[in-house]
């Protein structure tokens, strides 16, 4: 998957939600209960598909905002190659400095 | 008489089985009673019959319950919290499992607090006859009860005011913007002798921040870290100590993202005329996480 603005690309393993395979990766970026249950860690998925193994909230992520695109990154597994793009504002920051090549 | 204690707590978790696992391997509850879709837990050293109802289907709070002495105790506050202005409604026993007649009270930030003064008695683990210290089948964390809450409010000054003059809380501790233009930002307040029962923080109406659960000390704190770590547990702040109230804390989220906390250490005790502490807003990182001064982004924008 492909990370905007910054343009990185990480692999997600199978059935491995977007944010795992970004700490995995040693790299962070805005995220509040990691449990699907705030939407603190919304992002917008620009190419490609992702599905839940949970159930999601309606008053987390409506039905409108799956429309336009927003996914719970949190919860999201991507099923293609994806691109999604961070919140306005937010970049990717790297915990593991020796982990991913920027 | 002024209200108890808060009695229980009622939320909605995505997971049901998630959930229970959570709450009881880890947490150390035990599940009192059980239908579908809906489960009741207790703590070890709780006597009343639950303290925490579990309800599948989204996240975040349906109710709190606090309880009262007596019978007139309820049509006080019934008649307080309406001159107050709040709509208020009656609870017939049996609505909540085991619990008796109350009043449902919609507070300024559109909580909905429940009173009640009865509530099936089914005792602690250890009993109330030449009892042990601590049960000896505790699992997990092992917390010994719900402690208190913590809610948001788009008008913490209100909040607080409701609690004070309508339910004769008491402030212990409030955070405000500054000294000379005190606005409300966050209110620690105690009906009992506890550091505080009720907190409300800055935020969306009718969201909650979290609920606690009460530890013996420091190293159970810790403890109950490791097992977090075990049970890969989100974590969110801690282990760490907090300005305000002086208890050590860790917070962390259940399976759906309910902010949790274990609570260590009855920093002081509050009687009627505790002087309250005030913080401002530009000390308020240290009143919330003493140790590092810093507070993470999601303390202020993780509600559900
Ligand atoms: S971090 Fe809370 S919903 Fe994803
Ligand atoms: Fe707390």
């Amino acid at each position: 998957m492909t990370v905007l603005p910054d343009g990185v690309s990480v692999d997600a393993e199978d059935g491995e939600t977007v944010l795992r395979a970004l700490s995995r990766a040693g790299l962070r970026y805005r995220v509040g209960c990691r449990r699907g249950g705030c939407g603190i860690c919304k992002v917008r998925l620009v190419l490609g598909e992702v599905a839940y193994e949970r159930p999601i909230a309606t008053t987390v992520l409506s039905d409108e905002e799956r429309i336009e695109g927003i996914c719970l990154s949190c919860r999201a597994i991507p099923i293609t190659s994806i691109a999604i793009e961070l919140q306005e504002g937010d970049r990717l920051r790297k915990v593991l400095g020796f982990a991913f090549p920027a | 008489m002024s209200v108890m204690r808060l009695g229980f707590v009622h939320i909605r978790v995505t997971d049901l089985e998630e959930a229970r696992n959570h709450y009881s391997n880890t947490m150390g509850m035990k599940v009192v009673h059980e239908e579908p879709g809906k489960l009741w837990l207790k703590c070890w050293d709780e006597y009343d019959h639950h303290s925490l109802v579990l309800e599948e289907g989204g996240v975040g709070l349906v109710k709190l319950g606090y309880k009262v002495q007596t019978k007139d105790d309820l049509e006080r506050y019934e008649k307080r919290a309406q001159q107050f202005g709040c709509t208020t409604g009656r609870v017939s026993a049996g609505e909540n499992l085991t619990v008796g007649d109350g009043v449902a009270i919609s507070v300024p930030s559109g909580h909905r607090v429940e009173l009640y003064d009865e509530i099936e008695y089914v005792g602690t683990d250890t009993g109330a006859l030449n009892p042990d210290p601590w049960p000896r089948d505790g699992r997990g964390i092992a917390a010994h009860w719900i402690d208190h809450a913590l809610v948001a409010a788009d008008d913490p000054g209100l909040l607080e005011r409701f609690f004070t003059e309508a339910l004769d809380f008491h402030v212990a501790e409030r955070a405000i913007t500054n000294i000379s233009h005190p606005e409300v930002l966050g209110s620690w307040m105690a009906c009992g002798e506890s550091p505080h029962d009720i907190a409300v923080i800055k935020g969306p109406d009718a969201k909650l921040h979290h609920f606690a659960f009460h530890l013996e000390d420091w190293n159970a704190i810790l403890r109950a870290g490791d097992i977090m770590s075990m049970d890969d547990v989100s974590v969110d702040i801690g282990p760490t100590r907090h300005g305000i109230t002086r208890g050590t804390t860790i917070y962390f989220f259940d399976p759906s993202g309910n902010r949790n906390e274990v609570f260590a250490g009855l920093g002081y005790r509050t009687f009627p005329d505790f002087p309250t502490v005030n913080w401002t807003e530009d000390q308020l990182a240290k009143g919330i996480v003493y140790i590092s001064r810093e507070l993470n982004e999601a303390f202020t924008t993780v509600f559900t």
